[in-house]
């Protein structure tokens, strides 16, 4: 087989074509520490070309009539956020052991620095979220906006749904006063309910006949670890479809006049 | 939808799209706005409400009556509702089941192309409905007191009689409300709906010799409270007063 | 008149594929996309199965139930419930125990027969519906439960409400004059004996069968 020749390299590819109007470069230390921002930002560009990635995230465009109920899935994604970081910091004071447990969150509330009011942004949190996630589903029915093409996006919708409940029924037994104990014998039996393998699958979540010495921290790690990585994952396959399809537009919004769209395109070829 | 319905969606949109403007800044301006008011909101919440602790985990506790929280109320209700103990399966498992199959196939049934709420009735009806249901379940489940507490206004008539007599319907509702009635009976807002019939106005229906009776005699399942009135005869009597006041 | 379809033949060779050898029937580009899928599907369940066995395996341990002592033969009655607070599970404080409401055997009420695990009757004060915890009302002579409205005579049946089955009851045994308690069981509405179930599993009928007993707890053999 023939072969192609190589083509000759360019004499100096490193050094980038002058930007218009500027006949000197950087010259004020703010224009030099802007070159070196873009010079680190061109640099990762170069090795990921996450740049067009980006662009087609932020720069699509969203139809014409978004209006305020289209803020409620990205709030809850917010809330989500600030469960994730409220959580991390709380883990760091808290024991999930049946003896220590209650005794580490009384130590949160009252000798931590902020130990109550982040606790307490990660409670009412929840609360919010089921709220957000709530409105967001009831916005997404009643616009219409799970048909053709959104379905899938709907179907990860109700599992985040599913998911966000699991995340606030796991988290309310971490605290250990009575209602934590009391809510999760009851629901931990409801899940016992389920002919033929449900006995087995409230075994598997109590690690035992009864609530035992591995039953809160089994109960920490599906909530810190398990379902937040699911949501997450999840999340992002959510966003991404939201990007690929676009925002809907609201059912009542019309396009005014395609026909004379269509018109001023061909025009312009 | 067909495939004209859907060619027609994807052209409608695609127009309506290039109409629109960019998401960064226009919406992501939007969302930053909604993200400070949620956040507003829990920070809020958590300096008025802060994070209480109630008492600590008690697995020996008799007297403490288990609530879960808010968001789970309507299925906390919808197991107190369904009594016959054949039926718990369906209300453990099988309502939430089936309603959460129905939620997630709801893009793959409901399969018209038009989306405006106004124009599908039946959809926007069945949504509303269900906000409806579970918003009343919740209310009835947020109102659900414990089998050990009744609290019923005091009769006019009773009121008229003096202080003596309220205090003495006062004292007849802790004992009824201790004795457990509450756990087959309904008082007003309290108690449950069954297996016994609604003690609301069970005064207007006996009279107080009637009631004493049935105390002491009662028809199977309900238990004779004989000897409550041969121990403690004055809380006996109270109970009956209160019961006969009740009209 | 059966319509011929040309079958292919299994041989690669006489499919035309090019390089094939003779009597080979897979080709080696199928051999290395199965070889990889199998190859992966055993590095990824060398993690996912004994992580999972780890998670599982408390189902299948079986839990000990030693006997322990709850008091003399003189602070029981056989008329009325008293409380005693038991040891379900060792080493984690008060969160592993447990309220029994205890009295001796009372021919006019209990109608199973003797034996020597129920000279005494302790009942366990979890609610059969979901697990909360039953009271025992003196007046009323019930065992009343907060959450849901079950109702229990004095012996634990249902009475009234969604509970599924009689309350739990615990073996006791006598030794000199100490009453023990030992492991629990549950109990059908005719007061049989069965390996210990969870509250919401329905023992009539089907219900033993559609609700398993599980390896970790059993009833005493023969009982």
């Amino acid at each position: 087989m023939a072969k192609l020749k190589t083509p000759t390299l360019p004499s100096n590819p490193l050094t980038s074509p002058k930007r218009p109007g500027k006949a000197y470069g950087p010259s004020t230390p703010l224009e030099h520490g802007a070159e070196a921002g873009i010079t680190a930002v061109d640099w990762i560009d170069e090795r990921t070309s996450l740049s067009g990635g980006l662009r087609w995230m932020m720069f699509r465009k969203v139809p014409k009539g978004t209006n305020w109920f289209y803020t409620l899935g990205s709030a809850t994604m917010f809330a989500f956020l600030s469960q994730a970081v409220t959580g991390v910091f709380l883990a760091m004071y808290y024991d999930p052991s049946a003896t220590r447990a209650y005794e580490s969150i009384q130590h949160i509330n009252n000798d931590v620095f902020l130990g109550e009011f982040v606790h307490g942004m990660h409670k009412w949190g929840s609360s919010v979220m089921v709220i957000l996630i709530f409105l967001h589903m009831g916005r997404t029915f009643f616009f219409g906006a799970y048909k053709y093409p959104r379905e899938l996006n709907w179907v990860i919708g109700v599992a985040l749904l599913v998911m966000t409940m699991t995340m606030s029924f796991s988290g309310y037994l971490l605290p250990f006063d009575q209602r934590s104990y009391w809510a999760t014998i009851v629901g931990v039996n409801i899940n016992g309910t389920g002919p033929l393998v449900g006995p087995y699958l409230s075994e598997f979540l109590r690690a035992g006949p009864y609530f035992g010495a591995t039953t809160l921290s089994r109960f920490y790690a599906i909530h810190m670890l398990l379902v937040p990585g699911a949501i997450a994952a999840l999340m992002g396959f959510h966003l991404y479809l939201v990007a690929k399809l676009g925002t809907t537009a609201p059912p009542w919004v019309r396009a005014k006049s395609p026909d004379a769209l269509r018109e001023q395109k061909v025009s312009d070829l | 939808m067909n495939k004209r319905e859907k060619e027609a969606y994807l052209r409608e949109y695609g127009v309506l799209k290039s109409q629109g403007k960019p998401f960064f800044p226009y919406a992501i301006a939007k969302d930053s706005v909604m993200a400070i008011m949620v956040m507003v909101v829990i920070i809020t919440m958590s300096i008025v409400l802060g994070a209480e602790l109630g008492p600590k985990a008690d697995p020996t506790s008799t007297t403490y009556t288990p609530r879960p929280e808010w968001y789970f109320f309507f299925l906390f209700e919808l197991l107190r509702v369904i009594k016959p103990p054949a039926l718990v399966p369906l209300a453990t498992i099988g309502v939430p089941t089936i309603c959460l199959i129905l939620l997630f196939l709801l893009p793959f049934y409901d399969r018209g192309a038009e989306r405006r709420p106004e124009r599908r009735p039946i959809a926007t009806a069945a949504g509303i409905f269900t906000i409806c249901a579970i918003g009343y379940l919740t209310y009835l489940g947020a109102a659900a007191g414990p089998p050990t507490e009744i609290d019923i206004p005091v009769p006019a008539n009773v009121r008229s009689q003096g202080s003596a007599a309220v205090a003495n319907f006062k004292s007849g509702e802790q004992v009824v409300a201790q004795s457990g009635c509450a756990a087959c009976h309904k008082f007003g807002e309290n108690g449950n709906a069954g297996p016994g019939p609604s003690l609301t106005r069970v005064g207007a229906r006996l009279p107080a010799q009637a009631i004493q009776r049935t105390l002491i005699n009662p028809t199977a399942p309900m238990p004779s409270f004989a000897t409550l009135s041969e121990q403690s005869p004055k809380q006996f009597e109270q109970m009956v007063g209160f019961l006969a006041a009740l009209k | 008149m059966t319509e011929h379809k040309e079958s292919k033949s299994k041989y690669t060779e006489d499919r035309q594929i090019p390089g094939a050898f003779e009597g080979e029937t897979v080709t080696r580009r199928r051999a290395m996309v199965l070889g990889g899928q199998v190859a992966g599907g055993v590095a990824a369940a060398a993690f996912a199965l004994p992580a999972l066995g780890f998670a599982v395996g408390p189902i299948f341990e079986k839990q000990d139930q030693p006997w322990q002592i709850v008091g003399n033969t003189g602070e029981f009655n056989p008329d009325s419930y008293v409380p005693r607070t038991i040891t379900l599970v060792a080493g984690i404080g008060d969160a592993g125990k447990s309220t029994v409401y205890l009295r001796k055997y009372n021919p006019d009420l209990d109608t199973e027969p003797r034996d020597e695990y129920n000279s005494y009757i302790a009942i366990s004060t979890l609610c059969m519906h979901l697990g909360c915890p039953v009271r025992f009302t003196a007046a009323a002579q019930r065992f009343i439960c907060p959450c849901h409205g079950g109702v229990y005579d004095i012996v634990g049946k249902v009475n009234g409400g969604p509970p599924v089955r009689p309350l739990d009851r615990f073996y006791t045994r006598l030794e000199a004059d100490r009453v023990l308690i030992g492991p629990r069981f549950s109990v059908n509405s005719e007061l049989q004996r069965f390996s210990p179930r969870d509250p919401g599993e329905p023992l009539d009928g089907v219900g033993q069968y559609l609700y398993p007993s599980r390896p970790s707890m059993r009833k005493i053999q023969g009982t």
